[in-house]
């Protein structure tokens, strides 16, 4: 499910992370654009049109959050952010800014091209309002408001399955505990618990065993994620 | 002011009393000023205290006349022992000063001896950790790029090798950041209301490789309350625990978490039943750099667990189970109540 010959712009300052990015990615029929700074990368951004970003936050030039937001603003193709570990912060403002998904580092490969995979499906799908989402034993029926898990059916409250669609609809993408505030509690709502509250409810309807989800995903700090994928 | 409230003092007590026990009181009166000031109030207040001495009290009464000549000889005397006095005082008060500057001096001298130590045992500690991973990926790497005819499983080994050794180095570098940011105190927990259940799957979810092929329960009360924490540290706390057990105990061997409130508290354990903990060793396994035998980590995992736990108002214990194995015990002041939940039914 790779996607030979996409254009993948890098905004990286590290040789080393790009030549190993380089190595990683063009052997996997990937074609590669490198930027260096933020000022390089608005220049090739606009005059090749890359179908995919991956863009370390610590630029020399900028702050990468800001050439996320930047970026967002004009291109609609998936922007995937590398960031140090422990800066919880950043991944949030990044995706917050309109960032589609995060990796830290040091990453592994495997994990670099799965992210990218899944941020390029969502660039290419169709919008999936009202439509029939699956993801392993999971099926979430959005136009007749239906759940089922192994076929059995499970009763959830409306901002149970709200919250269940939002996650449905960007299966495999980070939501930020913001986001989802904003998506299901109104755009006033701040308190970070509530998400949580909900979440854990949800789990305990979904997961076989709450305390070690296979499909709600915790990314702490930063938000959740809905499993896409059920043998990645 | 002390000279004047002397001087009123000793002009009524003159009247229950022989005329020269009332120089006593002006010389006390020369005392106080002289042991709580410096040199030049302490003669001012002497030559004060003679001149009230003889205006209020030697006869004739409000006049510096003096009828008796042995007054004068007086007069001299509380001068002199004024002076005296104030002069030793102030002695006395900055050799206490010296005193207190050498003992700070001393202190700050020893602290720095101490963090001095402190970051030498680190450093030393450190570089062996940090060499150890390097020169396997540093041998791996070479044998590699010098020998491109090696048989494929030894290419594999290797490769092997280099993926390990860096992730160990990773999660060694990582430690010490943690620990380093906890101990300056510059990591201040970013509290939320969060579900221990959901810092519970984070924890299993990230040691999924670790924990695989181990009986491992979690029983968590469907109404334990929500716990007032960071949750990334909480998950970075649970993690290390779980780590540990996992470390050292037979590769199967069940560990079990649960989680009760006890009290005004929660508390939060992680049992194992492994060879338990050796008697006396309860506190040390918490030092830093402290290792296992068989240990592959740096020694920092328990000392950061606990670190978090403190930070929190909580405490981290480790005591030997009954029937063999350990348990870790996490306890975390409950708080209040987070403001309820706005549920958005039917919006």
């Amino acid at each position: 499910m790779s996607s030979p010959g996409a254009l993948v712009l890098v905004v990286e300052d590290e040789p080393q992370v790009r030549r190993f990015l380089r190595a990683s990615l063009s052997s996997r029929g990937y074609r590669l654009l490198e930027a260096t700074t933020a000022r390089e990368a608005r220049q090739l951004a606009t005059s090749h049109n890359p179908d995919l970003f991956l863009l370390d936050l610590g630029l020399p030039d900028e702050d990468g959050v800001e050439l996320t937001r930047d970026l967002r603003g004009w291109a609609s193709a998936p922007i995937i952010v590398l960031s140090a570990r422990g800066r919880e912060e950043d991944k949030v403002k990044a995706l917050d800014a309109g960032a589609d998904d995060y990796l830290t580092k040091p990453f592994g490969v495997n994990e670099l091209l799965a992210r990218m995979r899944v941020a390029l499906r969502h660039a290419r799908a169709v919008p999936t309002e009202g439509a029939l989402i699956e993801v392993g034993p999971l099926r979430v029926d959005s136009a007749r408001r239906e759940v089922t898990v192994d076929g059995v059916e499970v009763r959830l409250t409306p901002t149970e399955f709200k919250l269940l669609l939002l996650l449905a609809r960007n299966a495999g993408k980070v939501l930020t505990h913001g986001m989802i505030l904003r998506e299901v509690w109104g755009p006033n709502a701040t308190q970070a618990h509530y998400v949580r509250v909900q979440m854990a409810e949800l789990r305990r309807k979904l997961e076989q065993d709450p305390a070690r989800p296979r499909l709600l995903l915790t990314e702490v700090g930063v938000g959740y994620r809905l499993r896409d994928r059920w043998d990645d | 002011m002390i000279v004047a409230v002397t001087t009123v003092i000793a002009t009524t007590v003159r009247e229950l009393l022989h005329v020269p026990d009332v120089e006593m009181l002006f010389l006390l009166g020369v005392m106080l000023v002289a042991a709580t000031s410096e040199r030049g109030p302490s003669i001012a207040a002497s030559i004060l205290s003679v001149a009230a001495y003889d205006f209020f009290i030697v006869p004739p009464p409000f006049t510096l006349d003096v009828e008796d000549a042995r007054y004068v000889l007086t007069f001299v005397m509380m001068l002199g022992v004024g002076v005296v006095i104030s002069t030793l005082s102030l002695r006395v008060r900055e050799q206490e000063r010296a005193a207190a500057q050498l003992a700070e001096e001393t202190r700050r001298a020893a602290l720095r001896a101490q963090t001095e130590e402190l970051r030498s045992s680190l450093l030393s500690s450190v570089s062996h950790d940090l060499r150890t991973p390097l020169a396997a990926i540093t041998g791996a790497a070479t044998t590699l790029r010098a020998d491109p005819e090696l048989p494929a499983e030894t290419r594999r080994e290797l490769v092997e090798t280099v993926c390990d050794e860096a992730e160990r180095l990773e999660r060694l570098l990582g430690n010490l950041l943690d620990m380093t940011r906890l101990e300056a105190g510059a990591v201040e927990p970013k509290r939320d209301w969060v579900p221990l259940v959901e810092i519970v799957g984070a924890a299993l979810t990230r040691l999924d490789l670790q924990l695989a092929g181990r009986a491992l329960t979690a029983e968590i009360p469907e109404d334990l309350p929500l716990l007032l924490a960071d949750p990334v540290l909480l998950e970075q706390l649970l993690t290390n625990v779980l780590e540990n057990a996992a470390r050292h105990t037979p590769p199967g061997s069940p560990i079990e978490l649960s989680a009760r409130v006890d009290g005004e508290r929660v508390v939060v354990e992680v049992a194992d039943r492994g060879p338990g903990i050796p008697p006396g060793a309860e506190e040390t396994i918490f030092e830093r750099f402290r290792k296992g035998r068989h240990s592959a980590g740096v020694g920092l995992g328990l000392a950061i667990a606990r670190a978090i736990a403190v930070a929190h108002g909580g405490t981290l214990v480790a005591a030997s189970r009954e029937g063999g194995g350990a348990v870790f015990r996490f306890e975390l002041p409950g708080g209040d109540s987070p403001p309820a939940s706005e549920r958005a039914e039917g919006a």
